[in-house]
């Protein structure tokens, strides 16, 4: 979460600003901390209350004594439960607040351990005030509402391509890992307990079946825990799609586990027959999981499709069309974050594909901060939950549960990297065996499964209590601190921090083009030939289905590059030129277009070719006028902590004074060659007389220039000289090309905001051919008051009533 | 299906390409009956037409091209030598051979000759330089019909202006193994042969 106050303090407060803050914050906790005892409090006597009241309201119905009008009140009963949510979740974001404020702790420690520490003294406060610790970690609260959101921003933004590559891998990790640890932790430590010393122990009564449980409880690795440690450790992207790909899969195995020793740790006995029943129940699970999620994410997926019309309740379809296939697949026993994360990754590239920018932003954002609220207060009522106990401390069983897990953890992984890897291209070294092992970690699902273990079947909860809680410290505690300088040290690849380039998309799709051929040449179905299998079905049906308008025929590439010149359009005003100016933008703008291919638009239902339609117009419109977005499709997924800065939300206005970078552009375009060939256009097409009229100088245009499309305005006041020379590439105005709302010149428009002046506008980030053209002889004024319009539109936030501009085709 | 008379494949022949190419003896042999289940005509070679039978080939965007890559300078048929020497450059990249003596020369399914493998499917002139139009041409082949030229153009452009690094506004060998050097080659141009 970018700390943007603490930037914008002025330098001289810097130094204060954190020890200020924190004095607040602490101030702030132990108000609450106050607060939360009282609330405490109140609560046994909300019945009383009741009662008291029932009493009087009839008394009073009798006597009607006459009581002075109480002119202030307090009647805390009513509220008390939506108030202490929001206290305790204004605690946690105060606590995340506060992290912040001191960078040098919260790098050495991870957030999830101050938390925990926050949480423990707050239970402790609480304690110590005498009043009874709230069951915060409640099973019901946990599963139902803290949960949720976590799997759903895991799984909307997934990152689908590494998973499915190593989805082998991660699979063998989950279930076959998660297997062999339950069983090896529960296995010895039935042996353990079975110890007979001289002085027998409370734990020799531990049967085996609960030990089995016990141990299905304690292997699996938590999602919560990986994702809250491991953003903050930036490997590379193979080692976080693994641990957190099993973190997420391994639920199946461990719901089925749970229920399988559950059910029949009362009994005493497990079958074959159970055995194999359980078997059935985790393929059940874990693929009835997936359907019922894949079912939702269809759903919403369609259901996106018409909402053109009511943008506004976009974000709220995602919701709960997700929530729902959770709580569905929980009605059943099956397993709720596999369909969630199917659902959402199902959802996710027709639901972009439809609706507007706006909604996609808020999906993001409500995502990111239900996400982030949820793992710190799961954190914090970790630690309040410690206090809270029961606790039955018993030193063997914990220490062993503790050294088993560990063991189990490593040699499981090395035992199933030895065999994975016979079947990887890409081999994991022993150093991503070591991370995998290492970043095992358990956390609040574990405590939760065991907070819902029934007492009376279960003597030795408490006991299984105490030992899961100290394991996830454990785990959390000192796997989470020590793993950051373990990567330091082994030297570990970080995540690569570079944008996807074009390049690299375009010779990536020619890689999979290619081995697709090679491997229907050999004879070979693999893993290209099916991938492409897919695609051609995706492409021909479903998106056809599932996607509104000429999205649907939008190839990946095209959609992929728009981004990218957006961007780099928005990068290159930013930075005054910069290191590299977009000389190729899409140039729909040349003098080509002057004859658009084909007739005026028709409304936005006609479109043969592939035009953007309204969404993608009012998107791009938002892009350029508030925000630095990155390519959507290559999100940086599951980084909680880091959403993208705005740079232009507070420096909007200072950009649009920049002439200075402006001119520094000029001196920059002055430098770059021309060296693209580019087949000539007509050389004296209509445009190009007008715009020399326009500029009133007779700008050189060569017709190798008329491809590029950013432009600098021509008009000479703005601008100090506009180069001449032929060298230049380019920058065009192609005053033919009216219309198109979000053809915003950058440049232009700056200029314009900042100067109010009426501009002749052609803008440049053309991704708009010359349409509704009623011939290449407009009247140019015509056209200057409207383009002046238009971009002062543009400029304010045309909402969604800005319609007539919108039904304008984007590509020719 | 690899006892036909007049194609039988020898222990030398499999010896010689087992060295030459680093496949394994089941790998060649599991090979060659897909090679001889190719050849309907039966003379030990493969024509184009051949390969243009495979269905899925056809509707491969850069079928043709791949198919040209299997074929020698200038000739119409291709025997099993070359057809696994073709093959060849997907093998994945084995560790043990990263060690290897550094002076023999490089195995056809080093990263460099994968690249060069793909960096010629672009290349059709075979003048090391993917100029604009052979990017365009690609392109074109990859995206479809409906986009228009202008625009194919501009991708094209900014492609080259991306990798450009000398100035040719063409894109060179070199500078495509840089381009490529965060995307994982070994992994994405291997096939797992199985054994």
């Amino acid at each position: 979460m970018p700390l943007r106050t603490g930037s914008h303090s002025p330098a001289g407060f810097g130094k204060s600003l954190p020890e200020r803050g924190l004095l607040l914050l602490m101030v702030l906790v132990f108000l609450e901390g106050s607060v939360l005892p009282l609330g405490a409090a109140s609560s046994p006597d909300i019945s009383h209350q009741a009662n008291l009241d029932d009493h009087k309201a009839a008394h009073e119905g009798h006597n009607s004594t006459k009581k002075p009008f109480p002119v202030l009140a307090l009647e805390y009963d009513r509220v008390q439960i939506p108030f202490e949510i929001s206290l305790w979740v204004l605690l946690a974001s105060l606590m995340k607040l506060g992290f912040h404020l001191i960078p040098r702790l919260s790098s050495i420690v991870p957030e999830s351990c101050l938390l925990i520490v926050v949480g423990l003294l707050v239970g402790g406060l609480i304690k110590l005030a005498g009043e009874e610790v709230p069951p915060v970690l409640d099973s019901r609260l946990f599963f139902l509402c803290l949960l949720p959101p976590i799997i759903l921003d895991a799984g909307y933004f997934l990152p689908i391509r590494p998973f499915m590559e190593n989805l082998g891998t991660i699979l063998m990790f989950a279930v076959v890992g998660t297997l062999w640890n339950a069983f090896f932790i529960g296995g010895v430590l039935y042996g353990v307990t079975q110890i007979q010393p001289a002085n027998p122990s409370s734990l020799n009564q531990i049967e085996l079946l609960p030990c089995l449980l016990f141990g299905s409880i304690i292997s699996a690795v938590d999602p919560v825990a990986v994702l809250a440690v491991f953003e903050e450790i930036h490997i590379n992207e193979l080692l976080h799609i693994l641990v957190f790909g099993e973190s997420l899969l391994n639920d199946a195995v461990t719901v089925v586990l749970y229920h399988l020793f559950e059910e029949y740790a009362g009994v005493g006995t497990v079958t074959l027959l159970d055995g194999i029943l359980g078997v059935i129940s985790f393929l059940v699970v874990a693929l009835g999981g997936v359907l019922v999620g894949a079912i939702y994410g269809i759903l919403a997926a369609f259901t996106s499709r018409f909402t053109s019309h009511t943008r506004v309740i976009e974000p709220l379809f995602v919701f709960v069309y997700s929530y729902m296939a959770y709580l569905s697949a929980e009605i059943f026993h099956l397993s709720g974050i596999m369909a969630l994360i199917a659902c959402g990754a199902v959802m996710r590239p027709y639901v972009e594909a439809n609706i507007s920018h706006k909604s996609h932003t808020t999906i993001k954002y409500f995502l990111k901060m239900w996400s982030s609220v949820s793992e710190t207060l799961i954190f914090i009522f970790l630690g309040v939950a410690t206090v809270d106990g029961p606790h039955a401390w018993n030193w063997t069983f914990v220490t062993v549960t503790v050294i088993l897990c560990l063991v189990a953890r490593v040699i499981g992984v090395v035992g199933l990297t030895f065999v994975i890897n016979k079947f990887r291209i890409v081999k994991l070294t022993t150093k991503d065996q070591f991370i995998i092992a290492y970043g095992g970690l358990r956390g609040a699902i574990a405590f939760s499964l065991g907070f819902l273990l029934n007492e009376d079947h279960f003597p030795m909860r408490k006991m299984f209590l105490t030992a899961i809680i100290t394991v996830i410290f454990f785990t959390v505690f000192v796997q989470g601190m020590t793993i950051k300088p373990l990567v330091e040290l082994l030297a570990v690849k970080k995540k690569q921090e570079a944008k996807r380039s074009i390049n690299e998309e375009i010779h990536t799709q020619f890689l999979d083009h290619l081995l697709t051929g090679i491997e229907d040449i050999c004879g070979h179905y693999g893993h290209h030939h099916w991938k492409d299998k897919l695609n051609r079905f995706n492409k021909k049906y479903v998106k056809k289905c599932l996607i509104a308008g000429e999205r649907s025929k939008e190839p990946q590439l095209i959609a992929f590059y728009h981004k990218m010149e957006m961007k780099q359009a928005i990068e290159l005003v930013e930075s005054g030129g910069g290191s590299k100016l977009p000389s190729a933008v899409p140039s729909t703008v040349s003098m080509q277009n002057i004859q658009p291919k084909k007739p005026p638009p028709a409304k936005a239902a006609e479109r043969a070719l592939p035009q953007l339609p309204k969404g993608r117009e009012e998107e791009i419109r938002k892009i350029l006028r508030s925000n630095l977005q990155r390519t959507r499709q290559r999100l940086r997924s599951y980084n909680r902590h880091t959403l993208v800065a705005d740079p232009y939300e507070d420096g909007f206005s200072e950009l649009l004074i920049k002439k200075q970078k402006m001119v520094e552009l000029e001196k920059k375009i002055k430098e770059m060659s021309n060296y693209l060939t580019v087949p000539a256009a007509p050389p004296d097409s209509p445009t190009m007389r007008r715009a020399r009229l326009a500029s009133g100088r007779d700008t050189d245009f060569k017709p190798a220039q008329q491809q590029k499309g950013n432009k600098n305005c021509s008009d000479p006041q703005a601008y100090s000289v506009k180069p001449v020379s032929d060298s230049v590439p380019t920058i065009q105005v192609d005053l033919a090309s009216p219309q198109s709302p979000d053809s915003v010149n950058l440049l232009d428009e700056f200029k314009h905001a900042g100067q109010q002046q009426p501009q002749v506008e052609d803008q440049g980030l053309m991704m708009k051919p010359p349409s509704g053209q009623s011939g290449p002889n407009k009247p140019h004024e015509a056209d200057q008051a409207r383009d002046q319009q238009k971009l002062t539109r543009c400029l304010s936030d045309p909402g969604p009533s800005a319609d007539e501009d919108e039904d304008e085709p984007f590509l020719p | 299906m690899g006892s036909r008379a007049s194609t039988l494949l020898r222990e030398e022949e499999i010896e010689e390409i087992k060295k030459e190419t680093g496949f394994s003896h089941s790998q060649i042999t599991r090979l060659y009956s897909r090679f001889t289940s190719l050849d309907k005509g039966e003379n030990g070679t493969l024509s184009r037409e051949d390969f243009q039978r495979i269905p899925e080939l056809a509707i491969n965007p850069l079928g043709d091209r791949i198919i040209n890559a299997f074929f020698p300078e200038g000739e119409d048929q291709v025997n099993f030598r070359g057809f696994m020497r073709t093959l060849a450059h997907f093998r994945p990249i084995e560790d043990n051979e990263k060690s290897r003596n550094p002076t023999a020369s490089e195995p056809l399914n080093s990263r460099t000759n994968k690249l060069l493998f793909a960096f010629r499917l672009y290349d059709l002139d075979r003048d090391d330089k993917i100029s604009r139009d052979e990017l365009l041409q690609v392109l074109r082949m990859m995206v479809g019909v409906n986009i228009s030229d202008e625009q194919l153009g501009s991708i094209a452009d900014r492609t080259i202006q991306e990798a450009d690094t000398n100035g040719d506004s063409s894109i060179s060998f070199n500078e495509f193994i840089k381009v490529l050097e965060k995307v994982d080659v070994e992994q994405k141009m291997s096939i797992r042969f199985l054994h």
